[in-house]
């Protein structure tokens, strides 16, 4: 399996403690595999819980206008990429 | 279960609803009243689920056998208002008398510039809100609204209307319930109706009319994470050209503990069901979920 990079572990942390995926261990988690639907299987009531998690940590917001919203939560690679770029703390 | 409900709007679409709208547009209300009749009568013959969804609802809410005649007349309502949608979405407000209670609810929460979640349902109208809340009154609704599938009721008449079709947030993609959070937060308030679980949702078990069911989780876990008000509203249609708005609150704040938030939500749905069946008793033709909502068909 292909290992996460630190901040990838970080944000599986945020995303496996947000949600309670009492389940899942954050390392398991396949960076490339799809976030929503197919994969984790999240949905978006998760998608908002993460969101605004993710803003309370990392200072900025994900906004609804955003184009590449199914791109940045298409997987926990993407989303932390987009944090990373993003991220005011 | 699941795309169970589709199946109605899906076999009205070509023939009642093309037909009902031509009517209502050109040839008005009346006349169309009174087609509205052989239409009736077309639908009950043609389809057998909703004709039992329809019996099984109403010999729960009358206590009592239904029979033909109450089924069309159940059918019938829903089919006036079809009508009614049309002219409510073209802005033709005269003909109708509507009556609102709990209105100073809603002009406050308006006035207070502080979003909140409006929750509906399927019994009666929901055009009548937005008639009254959007068109005349101007306040800023938004509706979160099911539409990918394009033969919906909804979606075909709202083409009627392309300003109030801007109004609507689309379910689909992983961003829609941060689109109501930002709307929210703008001080939107969103209309949901919360009375139909579509495919995989999360649910909720309640009793409603004596009997378990599920309810949809997301509108009232949506307005918990949010951290807003939730209004509910009940558009009533009472025969001819009267409707009745109702509403009221159902909480200032809904707040969860993680670990205890389903059995914590399950009573915040639980009395939404609870004032649903409230109104359906007092308007039990309005019901407009034409399926076996009680999953008794094995």
């Amino acid at each position: 399996m292909e290992a996460l990079s630190p901040f990838e572990l970080e944000v599986a942390r945020l995303l496996v403690e947000t949600l309670h995926l009492e389940d899942i261990q954050p390392e398991d988690i396949t960076p490339e595999e799809p976030l929503f639907g197919e994969g984790l299987g999240l949905d978006s009531i998760d998608a908002l819980e993460l969101a605004l998690a993710i803003s309370k940590t990392y200072g900025f917001q994900l906004r609804s206008e955003d184009k590449d919203n199914r791109r940045i939560f298409a997987s926990l690679r993407a989303l932390s990429q987009h944090i990373a770029q993003q991220r005011t703390r | 279960m699941s795309q169970q409900w589709a199946r109605l709007p899906e076999r009205g679409t070509p023939l009642m609803l093309r037909l009902i709208r031509w009517i209502a547009l050109h040839i008005g209300r009346p006349v169309g009243r009174a087609l509205l009749y052989p239409i009736t009568l077309y639908f009950l013959l043609t389809a057998p689920a909703a004709r039992r969804g329809s019996q099984r609802f109403l010999r729960r809410a009358l206590g009592r056998e239904p029979g033909w005649w109450g089924v069309f007349r159940h059918i019938h309502c829903f089919a006036a208002t079809i009508l009614d949608r049309v002219y409510f979405l073209t802005g033709r407000l005269q003909p109708f008398d509507i009556e609102i209670f709990g209105d100073s609810l809603i002009v406050e929460q308006a006035a207070s510039g502080q979003g909140c979640v409006l929750l509906g349902s399927h019994l009666g109208s929901f055009e009548a809100l937005r008639a009254i809340g959007v068109t005349l009154r101007h306040f800023p609704i938004k509706i979160l609204m099911n539409t990918g599938h394009n033969q919906d009721i909804t979606g075909f008449l709202n083409a009627l209307n392309p300003a109030l079709a801007q109004a609507i947030i689309p379910i689909g993609g992983p961003d829609t319930l941060l689109r109501v959070q930002e709307s929210v937060a703008q001080g939107s308030m969103v209309g949901v109706l919360g009375d139909r679980v579509i495919a995989d949702e999360r649910t909720v078990r309640v009793r409603f009319f004596d009997r378990e069911t599920v309810f949809p989780a997301g509108p009232l876990l949506l307005a918990a994470l949010v951290g807003c008000p939730v209004i509910l509203f009940f558009g009533l249609y009472r025969g001819g050209h009267r409707y009745e708005i109702h509403f009221e609150r159902l909480a200032e704040r809904i707040a969860l503990d993680r670990p205890r938030r389903q059995e914590q939500l399950a009573v915040w749905v639980q009395r939404y069901a609870d004032r649903l069946e409230h109104y359906a008793r007092l308007a039990p033709y309005n019901w407009f979920n034409f399926y076996d909502y009680w999953e008794e068909e094995a």
